[in-house]
């Protein structure tokens, strides 16, 4: 039967590979580019870690699967967010459709997927699994305790420990950098170990896991990866931290190596990234530009120092929801990763929310003032692009989408927090999401050292399924990328297409009527966000 | 309303097993904090709740924690025993003992 590796590179860029291969630190991942296909990889609005993966894993844009943040809004009109986890995906993942057809699947790292999917396989979830609870998150029963006796199954380093990424990132110290690049070094090490032991005691029909140290590191060392940005003097640290991250690429190098020579020749390897990178240097400060637009008010000193009190951190539940004057705020942004504004809706919990019928003149003078915005110092727009939820996320939940996505001139990025100012520049790059992933697959049936047109993240998991000798739902967005395949290999076996169901959520626990915990059941978590430099 | 005995005995074996795997040395007792003894953090928690919802049906635990966070600094804790009383009070019958 066919099989399929798919092995994730968060936040991967050839602008990063790309000179990594060519100058001999990643020599595997350039034979592997040169034997196979090769493509841009376009990512979903906004392109971000869990809507992007759900993205790939389901075909759909977030519109049509549910997922738009780290957090979710709980209903439509609701300003309260609560974390987003594997219910809210509401369709078939590749997860769930595999397992529906009899494939067997083992999926390691991959975010959203807690509480575990009742796959046929295995799963350990990734993502913000804490790593003192991972036992409650692998499935089936019986796998946690089976892989603990491994050397390499270390949950405080294989999931997050909140206390090493705050170490790490909160001050950005500089003796803070190493430890932080050969943390994640240690933790690709260890998830290609439990991979591969998997792959050779328990192999499966589709199997996958997530290297998420690339995003992590491209945040955080942005410049010193991208070779526009190097200093040609380094000091001593800069070049210590270049020289940790090139290492950290080497090992990766070799890990994939080893994986693709384990799951062997008959296998189809597709490596892709949920999103791209770049560097960023402008922070706009949305609400406290809401605020001086006239939109948004702040509940007497709140928004200050919203990390002020975060030794528990249950204190940052629905924050946003006690720092703003209620009476007075038409609009809002709740995370800084969603790039959305949220438009206060009247409710039986928010009397002076916008009505149905003024909703549509409020959104269009937002979206008026939005185009007008000036930057302070340069006059020149710094919103390159805004667009309603119905143009960037159409589908059934549309609705649970921000009113506004907003696209930054210059590749600034948004922070939620209250300012001095409207913008502020950092003084050094640090790393950002771009559209632009990466898609390289090698396998039976795919054309050898080719470099296609972009194609789509959502076009993933449909060349996924066809690889598996499985038929691609008719609702899926995405299509299988018949320009990477051989034309005769096409000929013998034509992609397939199948009436969706979306009967039986192997992948999904409960469909959004059935979810027995959908509104109550986690909290907002901005501590997370602002140990991963979302938060500024 | 489902037995407090059973929830109690239920959840104290959950959060032994969890401690085990963090090389927790001491007792899980009703007395034991989440946050103070056994170093749970806010993603912790959510993620506890999530899994205590997936056997006992659903719960507002997002009331739970935000009643918690608007106590004092010092009181800002949950003992397991403070978590049994919630699950009890607001627990359905029929959620009780479901899937696992």
């Amino acid at each position: 039967m066919a099989k399929a590796l798919l092995i994730g590179l968060d936040g991967a860029t050839f602008t990063t590979l790309e000179p990594l291969m060519d100058s001999g630190a990643m020599p595997f991942l350039r034979s592997f580019a040169r034997g196979g296909v090769r493509s841009i990889l376009r990512s979903v609005v906004p392109p971000l870690t869990p809507p992007a993966w759900t993205s790939l894993t389901t075909g759909k844009h977030p519109g049509g699967h549910g997922v738009f943040d780290f957090f979710q809004k709980e209903s439509p009109e609701s300003r309260t967010l609560r974390f987003t986890t594997s219910h809210d995906v509401r369709t078939s993942t590749i997860w769930s459709l595999a397992s529906e057809q009899g494939r067997t699947i083992t999926a390691l790292n991959y975010p959203l997927m807690f509480p575990a999917p009742k796959v046929n396989g295995r799963v350990v979830p990734g993502g913000w699994m804490p790593w003192r609870q991972l036992r409650l998150g692998c499935h089936p029963p019986g796998l946690f305790d089976r892989l603990k006796a491994l050397p390499a199954f270390n949950p405080r380093e294989l999931s997050h420990d909140m206390a090493l990424e705050e170490k790490a990132l909160e001050g950005c110290a500089e003796e803070d950098h190493a430890d932080w690049i050969t943390l994640h070094t240690r933790r690709e090490r260890r998830w290609a170990d439990v991979l591969s032991h998997l792959m050779t005691e328990e192999p499966a029909d589709l199997t996958a896991v997530l290297f998420d140290g690339v995003d992590k590191l491209q945040h955080l060392c942005w410049r010193f990866l991208d070779p526009a940005l190097r200093d040609e003097s380094p000091t001593p640290w800069e070049a210590e931290v270049s020289r940790l991250c090139e290492s950290y690429f080497r090992q990766l190098d070799e890990i994939l190596s080893a994986l693709v020579e384990r799951a062997g020749s008959e296998t189809t390897v597709v490596m892709a990234s949920d999103h791209g990178f770049g560097p960023t240097y402008d922070i706009v400060y949305l609400n406290t530009w809401l605020e001086e637009q006239g939109f948004l008010a702040w509940s007497g000193d709140q928004g200050i120092r919203p990390d002020a009190n975060r030794e528990v951190g249950i204190s940052q539940i629905a924050r946003h929801v006690f720092e703003l004057d209620w009476e007075r705020t038409v609009a809002y942004a709740a995370t800084p990763s969603s790039q959305g504004i949220h438009i206060a809706r009247r409710t039986s919990d928010n009397p002076f929310g916008v009505t149905d019928e003024s909703y549509p003149e409020v959104r269009a003078r937002l979206v008026d003032a939005l185009r007008d915005f000036r930057h302070p110092q340069t006059g020149r727009p710094v919103v390159a692009e805004v667009h309603t939820r119905e143009q960037v996320f159409p589908g059934r939940f549309v609705d649970y989408g921000p009113d506004l996505t907003v696209f930054l001139n210059d590749d600034a990025v948004v922070s939620i927090l209250r300012s001095d100012r409207v913008i502020k520049r950092r003084a050094h790059a640090v790393g950002t999401h771009r559209p632009e992933g990466v898609f390289l697959a090698s396998g039976p049936g795919l054309r050898k050292g080719v470099e296609i047109s972009e194609i789509s993240i959502v076009d993933v998991a449909p060349l996924l399924l066809h690889t598996l000798e499985l038929a691609v739902p008719d609702d899926m967005d995405g299509r299988v990328p018949v320009e990477a395949f051989e034309p005769e290999a096409l000929r013998d076996r034509p992609p397939l297409t199948t009436t969706a169901t979306n009967a039986s959520l192997v992948g999904s626990p409960s469909s959004p009527e059935e979810t027995p915990y959908d509104a109550e059941d986690e909290a907002i978590v901005l501590k997370r966000l602002a140990a991963l430099g979302y938060l500024e | 309303m489902i037995a407090k005995d059973q929830v109690r005995a239920e959840l104290i074996e959950l959060l032994t097993k969890l401690a085990g795997d963090w090389d927790y040395e001491g007792e899980i007792t009703p007395g034991t904090r989440l946050l103070r003894d056994l170093a749970l953090e806010s993603l912790g928690l959510v993620v506890l709740g999530t899994a205590i919802q997936d056997k006992y049906g659903r719960l507002p635990f997002t009331d739970f924690l935000a009643e918690i966070g608007q106590r004092p600094p010092a009181e800002r804790d949950v003992t397991i025993q403070e978590l049994v009383d919630f699950v009890c009070r607001n627990c359905s019958p029929v959620a009780a003992g479901g899937p696992s």
